[in-house]
């Protein structure tokens, strides 16, 4: 390869940006609050043969689905069924991002009759049809039949513009047409503005230049990933946890996981975990592969863009008919909630192998959906993001109130009061709710909303209602998550993962889990604690009982 | 009428005086006083005046930008100061808007809050997004905040209810409580100084304004005094980021407003001399020891966007502070002489992190040991090594050879030369990415718009920068090295109005729109000039607007349908006319007093006397290392074109032209350097 070193690192740079500006156009011309404000997307660059090359600064689940995404779309619709402005759809679960919300884009890139590689976008659908509004209810739901329309590979736009037809059937099977319409338009236009920059840097460098730049850039990032990975101890490290369960009375998941690592490769394998489950909470092994991926990138400091190189020393693994290898039609509009216990149980795993880089458990979050028809005949769903702290580190605490994982933003209180009949009471961290430490966790968070139209539907997508959030090297579990009704001045707690109507009036109280901490509490600054005393994170009672200080 | 203005940089104090009528009289520099930014100025001032070189009560007019209310948000050493919020939202404002700036880096930490969570005190109240009252705001409770805020010694106070956009008046009652109860704490209102929705954005810039307000009053005060001794007496007329000047005594109210004033001064100096060589289409390029600030300029008028983000994490969007500020649209990069090298994975990659002024690259010989951009330049003979900054420095090129042998060339096996070129080739590879998204990606064609460049390092790498992104015309204006106060001079006094009022555009509006600007116009001073109007729109549901500007009949609804509808495909390429249009914001810009100075060309200045002489210095497209013609720029006379590759030199900075591009000096007193066809 005799490429030098200045034109591989502006290609690479290239690379990457063409990624960040096609989320730009995306998160700017998007219609839902999922999309333009929790950012609840990501896009992607691949070369002719479909090798990952670059990613942009969006969501880990979406990013490590669409490798496989993409060769399962052109397996369906093979490149040379495929020409200028063509771009082929899918939100098909096991061949995409693990549930149907998330619709894939694909795009070829010409010059001239040649196919020089593909631009991605993944973006979150509102509601994409099925049992309850947002699509991702868990409760009563028992196969991939009732979780709304699947689109498998299409060619959705064809030399630029939307099949009409095709796009008809989409539309008339979801609940908010219009934003879905606007979300699929935004995609359409990062894809364009994606494919125009691949096209200008091709034709500045040539082929051959990028293709070995290319080469190269996939070459020295497994390279340095097998370094990263290799510094770590080799052995095989297990963990153990459990999901609250799978809807209102229903057992907990086990969650178990062996990682190995051995000559610079990681392997993870989730197989001793429990069955696929009768409702809509099961991973498909994109997404299992997704996070478990990401997590060994977070743990071994992997601070590459991601790309093929690094997909290639990192493998994950779970028997078939596993609740993390689900097999079709396994429902599964609720996996969003084991993303961070893919990525915990990991880390647990591998605080035994180096306990300077892990981390408690997180507060965990929440991804409620409320939606029905207001006054006015118009169908409206909240969607909503409740993200806690961060779990007590090595060297300092828990990051308070940050996305956990996978990386989205919330959304304001005025925006969600402004489109939906919902008045938000309060939203604040929890005193006394973060795990004790040496360095303690992040607190957790508290939001009240209440209904404002006659009825709705909730559909929880919680969790650490029954396990709390582990804690480290003698740092302790946070306080667990409730999800409280109130109702008619009666308070009635609610399961994490249930679906319920509610009734105007009803307020609906998320209280978010405390992180954990990390390290022996009595080690900790007496310093730090007046300092949260102070601050109302701990009451000083909780720090005479937790600290042994006043 | 004589102005003298003045920009306090983190290095270098820049001066310019003028003749409102003849132009620029005189422009100098002098270092920085960081610990008391005033002083370096009365100095500087005391000793012009010392010598005869201007009367101080003839000055009629004093312009000024700062980075002292930045450099406070920056180190965190504003004043002592509380959050009043609505009961059950304490929280918001540590909260944020919880998404990583880096995604697979889950050690990060968000930036520290300007004030604890101590500091966040709630008082009953609570109105609805339509302005309606939920509850009434508790006159007792809020009374009893304000008297353990007393208590607690807070000399600054920020008040942020949910909703105050739509309706401000349970702001204004604690606002009145605590002009009552605490008559000399500073208080700002968020439905005051910022009417927007979104809580969090809203929340973050009043505590910004409170956090800063009490160091500016004063500092204001300080300095106009120091001047009155001085003889010099004009109100201070200061620079806010938008690009307008506003008074001393509304800086002192919404100080939040003049953070990065200094860059934005540079873009309307970019602007001017666009203006004067008959161009509207302008990219500006300003580059300095640490950063490199880049802005756009379209139809002659600088684009400003609705908010602006303080204190970002390698300039990562979303890692900082946001401000719903009006600011000149800037995009700072971590790429200026003082840049750092090193490898990395077989490559070589420039910044972000920086020498600084102290130590300063190596060549300084003030104790820098690591190779930077400004090291490669000189290494490549684009520097004069004697004659830096004028001659007041002197650099070793010796030093620089060996710092860039041992970080860069030995560890990729590459000559001295070939590592200089790489560190030179990275660092505008870097500023091109940058100013990609400034351009094309901004629906700008680089084709059609000319590069300003200015700043110390900025006419060095301009040329090749140009040729990268494909703008044919550089310009390299007179006194490229003091750019931002010569940016001064070139700016209007300006007030804005702007509120949230969501809105449909259709018909049934025109009356509401006629009232909202009644109600904003009400709010600009009387005695203004020409006013423009602006909304920021979007197609309902979308959550992000793009700023367009009205016809001069607001209630002309068709009419700014079109307006929208040709910046949308301006930006994204498409046109939705069947999605209906919302307005979120609306806003007035009124301009007020007196024009600025019109012409920017300095006075003719002694030369090196140099002219003809060459120095070796590395142009790969010439085959490496040849002699090059170096010229003085006090020489260069109007209409002759010189070919390049040549270097200009004068005082502040260095020009660089390469193979294939022309030079020719203009009557304006700017330098115009025609790129050659690509490579």
């Amino acid at each position: 390869m005799s490429i030098d070193p200045i034109t591989l690192t502006v290609i690479w740079g290239s690379l990457n940006s063409i990624t960040e500006e096609m989320g730009s156009a995306l998160r700017r011309t998007a219609f839902s609050e999922a999309v333009r404000e929790g950012q609840d997307f990501s896009t992607g660059l691949f070369d002719a043969s479909g090798r990952l090359i670059a990613q942009g600064n969006f969501t880990p689940g979406h990013l490590g689905a669409m490798p496989y995404a993409v060769q399962n779309v052109l397996a369906y619709v093979p490149p040379q069924h495929l020409g200028p402005g063509d771009m082929l759809a899918t939100n098909d679960a096991a061949l995409g991002g693990g549930h149907y919300p998330d619709m894939f884009l694909v795009a070829p890139v010409f010059t001239e009759a040649t196919v020089i590689g593909y631009v991605v976008t993944t973006a979150h659908h509102v509601d994409v049809g099925g049992l309850s509004p947002g699509s991702q209810a868990v409760q009563g739901v028992t196969e991939a039949f009732q979780e709304g329309i699947r689109v498998l590979p299409v060619k959705l736009v064809h030399a630029g513009e939307f099949d009409p037809d095709l796009l008809r059937v989409i539309l008339g099977n979801v609940r908010l047409p219009d934003k879905m319409r606007g979300d699929l338009m935004a995609q359409r236009n990062a894809n364009h503005v994606g494919g125009e920059r691949l096209r200008q840097l091709f034709a500045s460098y040539g082929a051959e230049a990028m293709a070995d730049a290319i080469d190269v850039i996939i070459e020295r990032s497994e390279e340095r990933a097998r370094e990263l990975i290799g510094r770590l101890p080799e052995g095989t490290y297990s963990f153990e946890d459990h999901l609250d369960d799978y809807g209102p009375d229903t057992p907990p998941i086990r969650v178990a996981v062996d990682v190995t690592l051995k000559d610079g490769e990681a392997t993870v394998d989730f197989s001793r975990s429990s069955d696929q489950v009768p409702a809509a909470l099961n991973c498909y092994m994109n997404y299992t592969r997704a996070y478990a991926s990401f997590a060994i990138r977070v743990f071994a400091g992997i601070d590459l863009p991601n790309n093929a190189g690094i997909e290639r020393v990192i493998r994950a693994i779970a028997r078939d008919g596993c609740f993390f290898n689900a097999t079709w039609p396994a429902p599964c509009g609720g996996r969003a909630a084991v993303q961070v216990r893919i990525f915990e149980a990991i880390n647990g795993a591998l605080a035994q192998a180096d306990p300077s880089r892990a981390m408690a458990a997180f507060s965990h979050w929440g991804n409620p959906n409320i939606g029905g028809i207001d006054r006015s005949g118009r169908p409206w769903i909240m969607y909503d993001l409740l993200l806690g702290g961060y779990g007590g580190r090595a060297d300092r605490d828990g990051a308070e109130a940050l996305s956990p994982v996978m990386n989205c933003a919330n959304v304001p209180v005025e925006v969600h009061e402004t489109n939906n009949p919902v008045r938000v009471h309060r939203l604040e961290m929890i005193t006394d709710s973060a795990g004790a430490g040496q360095f303690r966790g992040g607190a957790g968070l508290r939001k009240d909303i209440e209904l404002l139209c006659d009825d709705a539907t909730l559909s929880l997508l919680g969790e650490r209602h029954k396990f709390q959030p582990y804690g480290l090297f003698g740092g302790k579990a946070g306080v667990p998550a409730r999800t409280v009704l109130r109702r008619d001045g009666m308070e009635s707690e609610l399961a994490s993962k249930q679906v319920t109507r509610l009734r105007r009036g009803d307020v609906v109280s998320f209280r978010l889990s405390g992180a954990g901490g990390y390290g022996d509490p009595c080690r900790r600054d007496p310093q730090q604690v007046r300092r949260d005393i102070r601050n109302g994170y701990i009451s000083a009672s909780a720090a005479r009982d937790l600290y042994g200080c006043e | 009428m004589l102005q003298l203005a003045f920009d306090i940089g983190g290095t270098f104090t820049d001066f310019a005086l003028s003749d409102t009528d003849t132009g620029v009289l005189a422009v100098w520099k002098v270092l920085t006083s960081p610990d008391a930014p005033a002083a370096a100025v009365i100095d500087s001032l005391s000793e012009r005046i010392g010598i005869g070189a201007f009367v101080p009560s003839a000055i009629a007019g004093v312009l000024h930008a700062t980075t002292i209310a930045t450099n406070a948000i920056l180190e965190r050493k504003g004043s002592r100061t509380a959050l009043i919020t609505t009961s059950g939202f304490r929280d918001v404002l540590i909260i944020g808007r919880q998404k990583r700036h880096d995604t697979t880096n889950l050690h990060i930490d968000k930036p520290a809050p300007l004030i604890e969570r101590a500091d966040i005190f709630e008082v009953t109240e609570r109105v609805a997004p339509d302005g309606s009252v939920v509850t009434a705001f508790d006159a007792n409770h809020a009374r009893e905040v304000a008297m353990r805020l007393s208590d607690a010694d807070y000399r600054s106070i920020a008040v942020a209810f949910l909703h105050a956009y739509a309706n401000p008046s349970h702001e204004r009652q604690m606002g009145e409580i605590l002009a009552a109860l605490m008559p000399d704490c500073a208080v700002t209102l968020s439905s005051e100084l910022s009417p927007r929705f979104r809580e969090y954005e809203r929340t973050s810039t009043a505590v910004a304004n409170a956090y800063v307000k009490p160091i500016v009053a004063s500092y204001i005060a300080a300095l106009q005094t120091a001047l009155g001794e001085l003889s010099i007496r004009p109100e201070l007329a200061m620079m806010q980021s938008n690009g307008g000047l506003m008074s001393a005594s509304q800086a002192r109210e919404a100080p939040i407003r003049c953070v990065e004033s200094g860059p934005a001064a540079g873009v309307l100096m970019a602007a001017r001399v666009g203006a004067a060589e008959g161009l509207s289409h302008i990219m500006s390029f300003d580059m300095g020891g640490t950063t490199t600030k880049l802005g756009a300029i379209d139809d002659g008028v600088p684009v400003v966007t609705p908010t602006f983000e303080v204190d970002a994490v390698n300039y990562r969007p979303g890692s900082g502070l946001p401000l719903n500020i009006t600011a000149i649209e800037l995009l700072e990069i971590g790429a200026g002489g003082g840049s750092l090298a090193r490898t990395r994975m077989g490559m070589v990659s420039v910044g972000p992190d920086s020498a600084g002024a102290d130590p300063g690259p190596i060549c300084y010989g003030r104790g820098g040991d690591t190779a930077t951009i400004t090291d490669a330049n000189l290494v490549l003979g684009y520097l004069n090594p004697d004659y830096f900054n004028g001659g007041a420095m002197r650099l070793s090129a010796e030093a620089a050879a060996e710092g860039l042998i041992r970080d860069v060339a030995a560890p990729l096996g590459l000559s001295l030369h070939q590592a200089a070129w790489g560190i030179h080739s990275v660092a505008n590879a870097n500023m091109e990415r940058a100013m990609r998204v400034v351009s094309i990606e901004r629906g700008r064609d680089p084709r059609r718009y000319a590069l300003v460049a200015f700043g110390g390092a900025g006419p060095l790498h301009a040329a090749r920068l140009a040729r990268a992104l494909g703008i044919p015309r550089v310009i390299i204006p007179s006194g490229a090295g003091v750019g931002s106060a010569l940016g001064l001079l070139s700016a209007e006094h300006k007030v804005d109005a702007g509120l949230t009022h969501v809105l449909r555009l259709e018909e049934n509006a025109r009356a509401t729109i006629a009232a909202i600007f009644a109600e904003m116009e009400a709010r600009v001073p009387d005695g203004v000039g020409a006013l423009s109007r602006a909304a920021s729109m979007h197609h309902v549901g979308q959550g992000f607007e793009i700023r367009v500007e009205l016809p001069d009949d607001v209630t002309d609804i068709p009419a700014m349908r079109e307006a929208f509808f040709a910046r949308y495909r301006q930006e994204y390429g498409y046109v939705d006319r069947d999605t209906p249009i919302e307005v979120t914001d609306w806003a007035v810009v009124a301009t007020i007093g007196a024009a600025p100075t019109s012409l920017l060309a300095l006075p003719s200045r002694e030369g090196t006397g140099r002219s003809g002489s060459t120095r070796p210095a590395y142009f790969p497209e010439a085959g490496g290392m040849v002699e090059t013609p170096v010229f003085d720029r006090s020489n260069m006379k109007p209409s002759t074109a010189i070919h390049g590759p040549l270097l200009i030199e004068e005082p502040e900075c260095t020009t660089l032209a390469a193979p294939g591009d022309s030079v020719t000096a203009t009557l304006h007193g700017n330098l115009i350097i025609d790129i050659g066809a690509a490579r």
